[in-house]
């Protein structure tokens, strides 16, 4: 699929860093998101929340490339946090049971609070 | 800089006329210059000396023409005289002339002031004495005082002489040299021509006909496949255009070549994917199967299995995240797994596990699949389904005399497979009559989007089920599709996929 790139904000909040990506999560723009979580394992971030709230639209790449971020920081030792407030993709974390393997709440500060470790 | 192919070629041309106009001019002027020599001496050199040379034969014939009367007393000898003088005259204005403020006209001067002297004498003394009867006087005034004077008339000529000589001579000299200095410039000028010539005959076209070779042989390679080619032109003008728009090509071919590539790997996917998922829907007594199926791409995630097995109906439908190859390519891994672990005896809940462990150690961590795996038993008509992550299975019932309703059956929810190490194993359990369907789908039904953005959604979707149910699978099949496909005016980005399991019972 040919990629394209999406405006990906990334802010760090004491110790660990916000990743809020502006615009549809699918199969054409998850690259950016695999890749600034990619950059963050490197730099040695472990710890991610990401904000949905700029995301109107997401399918199941983007869904599985959020909870690939999380299997893959839990590996490295750390966690990904998701806030998000949107209806139609709470449902989805509900209907595909994803909702249980990672930490979700309305905002950031209560995501954060969801870290496992 | 860029400068065009027919600059140059004009340039060269250009510098060639030049020369020869260089040329034409330098042989204009130095012949030019040699026909003013010539015509210093033409005009003024040689009539100077014809016109001395005549003064002094006038006044030697003047001279003889007076003798001749003073011995012959024959008028027609003074005659004679009178009109040397007037030719002697002539001679002299016209050699004053000639001479102009050259520094021998003070000789000339001398030479007239002579000659007047002794036409006065002639006139003043010799002519009244031999009138007189004088002669032998006038002789004898004639050659004391005449002839020194004619001497001297004769002498200043020959001076003169030598002088306008000179000229001659040294105007012949720079004639010669002119001509010669003509001459080497000349030589000089056409020996730059062909120089210039020939360099720009050899390396004007040579430049040019080595980079059209080097495009030649990039259009062979072309032909032949290579499209990785070099191609090195900096001769800043149409040529080097050529070249970076042949690169271009170049590099748009091999694109092209990747693309169709692609293609080729593209419809291969498909049809393994085609023989692997497409399984006839086998006749099976008291329960009616219709696939609804619209594919949006080549090569898709969404999959349904169907087993028959003694009285057991075995049916799933999955959806692998993603789109593509890469989906298609976990749905056969998805299947292989089920078929695999089924065909060992194991039941619903071990394949299942089973099939989760193989997703989770197969694919990449961003990777899952949602399904239903559900049975049927034909004779008592209970259906049992483990819901990994999917939509939940919508059912129809006939009802008794004719009320016929529908809603999606909520029951236990276990997770998507591929991801979690225990996903979750509750069944959900139903019982269903004659005449009911369950209609299992892929969530591509749901999700279809409106260009104003809305979703199809789940209540649309009810609602469509609900109004088509009276319908035969086929037209069930058209109307449904069409309907989605009407909503989302045309552009349907996931594949839609649905199962109609029809229970007819044992009767009959």
């Amino acid at each position: 699929m040919s990629q394209q790139k999406i405006d990906i904000e990334i802010n760090t909040d004491g110790d660990h860093k916000v990743i809020k990506p502006t615009g549809d999560l699918d199969v054409y723009t998850v690259g950016s998101l695999r890749d600034a979580i990619g950059s963050m394992i490197e730099e040695g971030t472990t710890k991610v929340v990401v904000d949905l709230d700029a995301v109107p639209f997401m399918d199941s790449s983007g869904l599985g490339a959020l909870m690939g971020g999380v299997r893959r920081l839990r590996e490295a030792g750390g966690d990904l946090a998701i806030a998000c407030t949107r209806e139609q993709h709470l449902k989805l974390f509900t209907i595909t049971g994803f909702g249980e393997g990672v930490s979700i709440a309305p905002t950031v500060e209560e995501a954060a609070q969801g870290f496992r470790g | 800089m860029r400068l065009s192919l027919r600059w140059k070629i004009v340039g060269g041309f250009g510098i060639l006329i030049v020369l020869v106009a260089v040329l034409g001019w330098l042989t204009l002027s130095l012949f030019g210059s040699l026909r003013s020599v010539q015509r210093e001496v033409f005009r003024k050199a040689i009539p100077e000396l014809v016109a001395v040379d005549e003064i002094v034969r006038s006044f030697t014939a003047q001279s003889a023409a007076v003798r001749g009367y003073l011995i012959s007393s024959e008028g027609e000898l003074l005659d004679q005289y009178q009109r040397e003088v007037g030719v002697a005259d002539e001679w002299e204005t016209r050699a004053l002339d000639l001479l102009g403020s050259a520094p021998e006209s003070e000789v000339l001067q001398e030479l007239v002031a002579s000659g007047d002297e002794f036409q006065n004498l002639v006139d003043n003394q010799v002519v009244p004495l031999a009138a007189d009867g004088q002669r032998s006087q006038a002789f004898r005034v004639l050659g004391q005082e005449g002839s020194p004077l004619i001497n001297s008339i004769e002498r200043l000529g020959e001076e003169l002489r030598l002088a306008q000589d000179e000229v001659v001579v040294a105007a012949e000299r720079e004639v010669r040299r002119r001509q010669n200095q003509a001459i080497a410039i000349l030589i000089l000028v056409f020996v730059a021509m062909l120089v210039v010539g020939l360099a720009l005959a050899i390396l004007l076209p040579r430049r040019l006909v080595r980079n059209l070779e080097k495009l030649v042989h990039a259009a062979r390679g072309i032909e032949q496949g290579d499209f990785d080619q070099r191609l090195e032109i900096n001769s800043h003008d149409e040529v080097e255009e050529l070249a970076t728009r042949f690169l271009k090509m170049q590099s748009g071919l091999k694109r092209l070549q990747q693309l169709a590539l692609q293609d080729r790997e593209l419809e291969i996917a498909a049809s393994i994917q085609r023989n692997l998922l497409q399984r006839h829907v086998p006749d099976i007594p008291g329960v009616r199967l219709f696939p609804i199926q619209r594919q949006a791409n080549l090569v898709g995630g969404d999959w349904y299995d169907i087993e028959m097995s003694q009285r057991t109906l075995t049916v799933a439908v999955g959806d692998a995240s993603g789109k593509g190859i890469a989906a298609a390519l976990m749905a056969t891994v998805a299947l292989s797994s089920l078929r695999a672990e089924r065909s060992l005896g194991s039941g619903p809940k071990k394949v299942i596990e089973s099939a989760n462990k193989t997703l989770r150690d197969a694919t990449d961590p961003d990777s899952f699949t949602t399904l239903i795996y559900l049975t049927l038993d034909l004779r008592t008509g209970e259906v049992r389904w483990l819901n990994m992550g999917h939509p939940s299975p919508f059912v129809h019932r006939s009802g008794p005399d004719g009320t016929a309703s529908g809603y999606f059956v909520e029951g236990p929810r276990n997770k998507a497979l591929g991801w979690f190490d225990e996903p979750g194993l509750a069944e959900t359990v139903l019982g269903l009559e004659p005449g009911d369907r369950l209609v299992l789908f892929t969530d591509g039904f749901v999700e279809a989007k409106s260009p104003s953005g809305e979703l199809f959604g789940e209540e649309r979707l009810a609602e469509v089920l609900l109004r088509f149910a009276p319908m035969d699978p086929a037209t069930l099949e058209d109307e449904l599709i069409g309907e989605v496909e009407r909503f989302a005016a045309g552009k349907l980005g996931d594949d839609l996929t649905m199962l109609v399991v029809e229970y007819q019972g044992t009767d009959g």
